[in-house]
């Protein structure tokens, strides 16, 4: 029965070929750590930021007069309301802290490099449209942080030239924050979910193309490569049991610690918060705004040091493959770059008197310098070690590298 | 606007490092149902002289286990349905204060420190040379120093106001989150349930990642 309704599927829409292509067949390196378990956990969080989004959109009044009662509705007299909720704005953290790993093992591995720069750049504009989501979502609640963070980085957008104030008054649909502003975010923090997951096919069909990078950057033989099913997929289902054991003692034990204690007093156009900042995941950019004396200097900055990640497939000059496992020289600037954006997410939460602004300028540039510095470095480097290095193993990343090019001009891998 | 964004942000940023540096003292909330219905009463009692708790039914003092007595005392003609209001007028109130004193259901998660600060708070109280009520945690606070912590005498007296900012901080917790208990309760079967399933998973990747092995 069961076979029969398949094969009369598959007459008409090939299922069984895609789940062989996509599943049961597709090659996976065998050596893949859990550090490349953050993909599919993003994409797991992504589809329970949805579903329990769907179901608080029908409790919650996306209206000035009515949104900060309606959360305290969804909290108190909605069946498992405060259940909906705190998995929610638990799971924005979570999205983050999920994204920036899998993005840090990018860096680190030097997956972003040929043949994966489109999965890099289609990542990259990602994690764009899913700042976009959080950030609206946060005005949401309409608490005083909402209202005074959509006030202070709509404002940014004053810094276009020309037609600053336009943009400004286009994006809050008011001269101020307000109930337009409110209504507009509702629709497109609704909307933007859902052009996510459609980027994330287009992320996947990529990612299929190319296959996965693994922890030595060497392409590897047919012969190490195992079908994703079912290894990957009972790997993955390890990672997602602890993952979601620390994600469920945040939802039930410690809810609060991602709801700013400010933004539980409703959203006043009257009292300013005393102090200012926007949600963890958004501090280090906010330090290197801040860091440029000059508005447009400094949301310029902010939007560069977003977008320079998709520089470093050309900035990465080196021709040993993968990042920094035969690459020490990498390695510290991989670390280094990654505390630098520790200290400037330190930097982001404090208010800007004595050390924290000179500080956040010399972090702003050693972000910077780390993307200028790479392509000198990476060459460098690259002549030290082929001096040094087996030429057993230079062949090997010759070969790597010209299959890698290959895929590059468009042969079916 | 930016300009007056920033200006408001340096000076307020200022004022709140300055308040930080009196130390909150650590409370230990209580979540029993005499501990609540003693906070409940003093915040009944006095508390909604000029505050509101909107977003608590005189119904759900009832759910929380108060008894019926009690909290039809309280309601007086009201209806179970209604939300705890304030005594005090909005218009007296502006006249007042020059302000509507803010609603208390979520007050206790509404100020960073959040229960220590309200406990805290309730206990800053002081008298100033001038004969004036100060508080160490809000200078110019307008609300008056209703414990009377700043009047007590011997440590019994200051040991016993103590207690009653606990009980109202312990019942101005569970008036911010009342689901709280049930969502602790809830917790321990989901990561109990979690662990179980989790070590399940994991003895199912490892025997069929075995298969590599032996090939």
């Amino acid at each position: 029965m069961a076979k029969g309704i398949i094969s009369w599927i598959d007459r008409r829409f090939p299922l069984t070929a895609i789940i062989k292509h996509e599943l049961t067949e597709y090659p996976t390196p065998r050596n893949l750590s859990y550090w490349w378990n953050f993909g599919f956990l993003a994409g797991f969080v992504l589809v329970l930021q949805i579903l329990t989004g769907i179901f608080l959109a029908m409790h919650y009044k996306p209206d000035a007069s009515m949104a900060f009662d309606s959360l305290q509705t969804i909290m108190r007299d909605v069946n498992y309301g405060w259940l909906l909720r705190y998995l929610h704005s638990t799971g924005a953290s979570a999205f983050f802290i999920v994204i920036y790993v899998h993005m840090a093992r990018t860096l680190y591995y030097g997956s972003y490099r040929a043949p994966r720069e489109l999965l890099w750049w289609t990542g990259q504009v990602l994690l764009l449209s899913i700042m976009a989501s959080a950030f609206m979502g946060y005005l949401l609640p309409w608490g005083q942080m909402s209202y005074w963070g959509a006030g202070v980085i709509t404002n940014l957008f004053g810094a276009t030239p020309f037609i600053g104030e336009a943009v400004v008054l286009w994006l809050r649909g008011d001269f101020a924050v307000g109930d337009a502003t409110l209504t507009r975010f509702f629709a497109l923090h609704y909307l933007f979910p859902f052009l996510v997951a459609g980027m994330v096919v287009i992320h996947l069909v990529s990612l299929h193309t190319v296959k996965s990078s693994n922890p030595s950057g060497i392409n590897l033989e047919d012969k190490d490569n195992i079908p994703f099913h079912p290894y990957y997929t009972s790997k993955d289902g390890f990672g997602l049991g602890v993952y979601l054991i620390i994600f469920c003692w945040f939802v039930f034990f410690a809810p609060n610690t991602f709801i700013e204690a400010v933004n539980n007093n409703p959203a006043n156009p009257l009292v300013t918060p005393p102090h200012i900042v926007p949600e963890w995941y958004f501090l280090p950019f906010y330090a290197i705004l801040r860091s440029i004396p000059d508005l447009l200097g400094g949301v310029v900055a902010m939007v560069m040091s977003l977008l320079l990640f998709a520089v470093l497939p050309f900035a990465d000059r080196s021709t040993i493959p993968g990042g920094a496992r035969y690459r020490p020289i990498y390695r510290v600037t991989f670390f280094l770059f990654i505390a630098d954006i520790f200290v400037l997410g330190y930097l982001g939460a404090q208010a800007p008197t004595g050390y924290v602004v000179p500080m956040g300028q010399v972090a702003t540039f050693l972000y910077f310098a780390t993307f200028f510095i790479l392509p000198i470095v990476s060459k460098r480097e690259d002549k030290w070690l082929r001096a040094r290095l087996p030429q057993e193993l230079l062949a090997q990343f010759d070969r790597t590298n010209a299959l890698a090019k290959g895929q590059n001009k468009g042969d079916a891998p | 606007m930016s300009r007056l964004i920033a200006l408001a942000l340096c000076c307020l940023s200022y004022s709140a490092w300055a308040s930080e540096e009196h130390k909150l003292a650590k409370v230990q909330v209580r979540t029993d149902v005499q501990s609540l219905e003693r906070g409940a009463e003093t915040v009944i009692s006095m508390c909604t002289g000029c505050h509101s708790l909107k977003y608590i039914k005189y119904r759900d003092l009832l759910k929380l286990g108060i008894a019926k007595e009690k909290v039809n005392s309280w309601r007086g003609s009201n209806p179970p349905g209604t939300s705890i209001p304030s005594q005090m007028s909005p218009e007296v109130a502006v006249k007042g204060f020059g302000s509507i004193p803010p609603d208390l259901s979520l007050m206790a998660q509404a100020r960073d420190g959040r229960a220590n600060y309200l406990y805290s708070y309730l206990l800053g109280f002081y008298v100033t040379p001038d004969g004036k009520s100060g508080n160490h945690l809000f200078p110019g606070v307008k609300m008056p120093d209703v414990l009377g912590i700043a009047g007590a005498r011997t440590p019994e007296e200051r040991a016993q106001i103590e207690e009653k900012a606990r009980d109202v901080t312990s019942f101005l917790m569970w008036a911010a989150d009342p689901h709280e208990q049930e969502r602790k309760k809830l917790g321990y079967y989901v990561i109990g349930y979690l662990v179980l399933l989790t070590v399940l998973l994991k003895l199912m990747k490892m025997r069929i990642w075995s298969r590599l092995r032996n090939n």
